[in-house]
């Protein structure tokens, strides 16, 4: 009996460890257990707020503002029903010992519960300036040198509304950002000097970029070169050593607009003379410029011949090009009229490999109306020299121009970089689940 | 002697007894509590897959707007970091809710987000399924889920006086409340007869802004439709950050129509097909139609992007015709999100007008992507605000454990 008695004591022990375990051991509620994630969902509504700086711009409005009445039903909007909210703005100080001052709260409850967190954001003020830092070309390589032809002593042709001059300032205020150096060619002597090997202020000459900004003009210097240019009544052997010349330093030669190097001109040397549409100082070379040019960038013999362009009418931005436009955030319209656009049997006859072109307007049947041709020759694997006519009606756009060379090159852009401070304000989002388990 | 025994053995067999129904009483706490660390586990799990689906593009970054199968799976765009989504990507997405079309001039079947005479018809060769998306996840076998992308914003349209003039209701709406004093901007299209009484339809678009009263509607005039037209009316309402999409076609004649396929995103080649040749109907007769493509733009307005003469932007289809001549191509100009507009008729007075956006956030479609958790025994769920090309979106994840729950007591 005694025995039994024991165990029954036993028994009532038991139970009350388990009584009392089960008093301590409580189970989570359901929502305990599988919560929302409230901070990270707190973050994701400021940030979708933000998403076009509207919630930047509103937390820095005097407290009455309209704004902030938007702004909550906006936030009310986007929420469940069952999730209750508190928004406050906080002042950010760099003075004193509070950090952070509220300025503004708003809220749809008087409580968030027993259960709720919080996502913070920090927002910038309008007033607060970012840089851009674009990678310079030629930091990690060679070349790096932007020469723009700004020659004092030539005349341009079909860049019609503008001068050779006003368009260059407008190049370099464009493009010297991208380049390690920039350097404005400003007459024809100095074009003769660097066409010499001879630098101006110590750059690089190797694979430079050179902008002609005479649009179908090219400038031509007095000496060796107008005597060795002219051959058989024309210039344009001058086109052939301008090849040979963009061959032998890896040059990237830039045309415009039109048809590359169907004039030249010096308003010294052919102060007489007028390109047959009454322009002086220049002197037409026609189509047999552009033969001349290529044969020289491909070092074939020189032959006095024809070439040919085509009028494809309106052409389209390539996919490549509208990408750059959004990096680069250049805007030029996406379709323009073309009526020099070049062959696609050059990339054949001069060695201007298909693969390593880059389009800057999509081709239309035969004709390429703007791209960036790579010279690379028969049985090698480097680049020799590069060309970028952009064969499009006048009167230039320069900022096709630019995007074509940013399109070839493809410097990237470093992000922004804050630089100022004390305008700066934290808001806090604070989340709170009404109703259910 | 006897007495101690029998004392023994029923103490025995009550200790016994009382010992058994206390270990399932313990064992039925304990594993209760191995349930519910596991549900907290895939709590914990989902919030961290929804995180990883939201926050990496996948590779290659530009899966969405190419034919590749991809080998990492993520919806981020490329180009931007935080919680901003691909209108490419989703659109890769199989979804889980429409019906596949099948179109037997192709013979093709298309992963389907149809909304009204807003198409948006994906090949099931370039779509990502669920399986593959789970393999990608390193989830297959383990876990089951599903995702679901829908518009925060919804902008309601109905046609409350059909002429002289025609009066549109807009109501605009979030998740919980209206959206009031939204600011409104519109495009509304018209469907004419082509220039010269060509046999392509043409059309007129007409802007406008205007605003949401206190309880998120608007009332839109438009005085130009003194008669039965075709018309549709894009609206985008935007008010703090948040932007929604909703859109309102009505057509003059819809027993046949055309159906746009996307036949390659990374060529962004569309084929328009016949209706009937999809859906079957009544009275079937040839079409000629008429696509123009809009952007939307940073100023919330709708800018109409033109479309090279080469890609086939007017042309006319029949129905019945063998697979060489029953579609016709087109090809999208740019990979900005947008909307192509097909207008097409019959006659002078029987025309329509189609839509389909080119990105998923262009006309806020929603976007449900893999198994049906109904049914399962604890799904755990977890939700982000995201943006896609700016519009407001909300990405809830749904997920559950496929191993079972082993507890045994």
């Amino acid at each position: 009996m005694m025995r039994t008695i024991e165990i029954f004591l036993v028994i009532i022990i038991i139970t009350a460890a388990f009584i009392i375990s089960s008093l301590f051991a409580v189970l989570p509620s359901p929502r305990q257990v599988s919560p929302l994630n409230l901070r990270r969902l707190a973050l994701t509504t400021l940030q979708t707020l933000d998403v076009d700086y509207d919630l930047s711009e509103i937390v820095f409005k005097p407290e009455d503002d309209p704004a902030w009445g938007k702004l909550q039903i906006a936030l009310s909007a986007c929420l469940p029903p069952n999730i209750v909210y508190n928004l406050t703005a906080y002042e950010v100080s760099t003075e004193g010992t509070e950090l952070y001052h509220p300025i503004k709260s708003i809220s749809n409850a008087e409580s968030l519960g027993v259960a709720s967190d919080a996502g913070s954001y920090l927002v910038a003020s309008s007033n607060v300036t970012f840089d851009v830092i674009p990678e310079k070309i030629g930091e990690h390589g060679g070349g790096g040198t932007l020469y723009i032809l700004n020659c004092s002593d030539a005349n341009g042709w079909w860049i019609t509304g503008y001068t050779g001059q006003s368009l260059a300032e407008d190049l370099y205020k464009l493009l010297s950002p991208y380049f390690k150096i920039t350097i404005m060619v400003q007459n024809t002597t100095q074009l003769a000097q660097i066409l010499d090997g001879t630098s101006i202020q110590g750059e690089t000459l190797q694979d430079a970029v050179v902008i002609n900004t005479f649009g179908e003009t090219v400038p031509i210097p007095s000496g060796y070169y107008a005597t060795q240019g002219y051959s058989g009544g024309s210039y344009a052997k001058y086109c052939y050593i301008l090849g040979q010349k963009v061959r032998l330093y890896n040059w990237t030669w830039a045309s415009i607009v039109g048809w590359p190097f169907y004039y030249v001109s010096n308003t010294g040397l052919f102060s007489s003379s007028q390109n047959g549409w009454g322009i002086y100082g220049m002197v037409m070379v026609s189509s047999y410029g552009l033969r001349a040019f290529l044969q020289g960038l491909d070092n074939q013999h020189y032959g006095y011949s024809t070439s040919s362009t085509g009028n494809p009418g309106v052409v389209y931005l390539s996919q490549e090009a509208i990408y750059y436009c959004n990096y680069y955030g250049i805007y030029p319209s996406p379709y323009q009229t073309s009526t020099r656009a070049l062959p696609d049997s050059i990339l054949t006859t001069y060695n201007l490999p298909q693969s390593s072109v880059t389009y800057i307007f999509n081709r239309v049947g035969n004709w390429i109306p703007g791209a960036v041709y790579r010279h690379i020759a028969a049985g090698d694997n480097k680049i020799t020299g590069s060309l970028f006519a952009l064969g499009l009606t006048r009167t230039p756009d320069i900022r096709l121009t630019g995007l074509g060379l940013l399109c070839a090159f493809k410097p990237r852009l470093y992000r922004s970089e804050y630089t100022a401070s004390g305008t700066s304000r934290l808001v806090v989002l604070q989340f709170g689940q009404v109703g259910g388990a | 002697m006897v007495s101690s025994t029998i004392d023994h053995m029923v103490a025995t067999v009550v200790f016994l007894g009382a010992l058994l129904l206390f270990v399932g009483l313990f064992n039925q706490t304990i594993q209760t509590a191995i349930l519910y660390q596991r549900h907290r586990y895939i709590a914990t799990k989902c919030s961290d897959l929804l995180d990883n689906m939201l926050l990496n593009p996948g590779y290659p970054l530009d899966w969405g707007t190419s034919n590749c199968t991809p080998t990492g799976f993520g919806l981020q765009d490329p180009e931007f970091t935080q919680y901003k989504l691909s209108p490419f990507s989703l659109m890769r997405l199989r979804s889980s809710t429409g019906e596949l079309v099948y179109y037997p001039k192709t013979d093709s079947y298309y992963s389907n987000i149809t909304m009204g005479y807003g198409f948006l018809l994906v090949p099931l060769t370039e779509v990502i399924n669920y399986s593959s998306a789970a393999r990608l996840l390193g989830i297959n076998g383990t876990y089951g889920f599903q995702l679901t992308i829908t518009p925060i914003i919804t902008v309601s349209i109905k046609e409350l006086q059909p002429k002289n003039p025609l009066i549109l209701s807009v109501v605009v709406t979030g998740m919980g409340f209206p959206l009031a004093n939204a600011a409104v901007s519109y495009c509304f299209l018209t469907v004419r007869e082509g220039s010269g009484g060509g046999p392509y339809p043409s059309y007129m678009m007409e802007y406008g802004t205007d605003f949401a009263d206190e309880t998120g509607s608007v009332l839109l005039n438009f005085p130009s439709v003194t008669t039965d037209v075709s018309y549709v009316l894009i609206v985008y309402a935007h008010m703090s950050g948040l932007v929604g999409v909703g859109y309102y076609e009505h057509a003059t004649y819809e027993n046949s129509y055309v159906v746009p396929f996307i036949d390659s995103l990374e060529e962004r080649r569309v084929l328009i097909a016949h209706s009937w040749d999809v859906h079957g109907g009544a009275s079937p007769a040839e079409i000629a139609y008429n696509a123009t493509f809009v952007l939307l733009t940073e100023d919330f307005t709708l800018r109409e992007m033109p479309m090279e003469n080469s890609t086939g932007k007017t042309g006319k289809i029949n129905y019945g015709q063998d697979p060489e001549h029953a579609y016709k191509e087109i090809t999208i100009p740019t990979y900005n999100p947008g909307i192509l507009i097909i207008s097409y008729r019959k006659s002078a007075q029987e025309t329509g007008v189609v839509l389909m956006p080119w990105g998923i956030s262009a006309m806020a479609f929603p976007v449900t992507f893999g198994d049906n958790p109904f049914g399962k025994e604890w799904v755990a769920t977890d939700i982000r605000q995201v943006t896609v090309n700016n519009i407001a979106y909300q990405a809830k994840l749904a997920l559950w454990s496929l191993e079972g729950y082993g507890v045994i007591g």
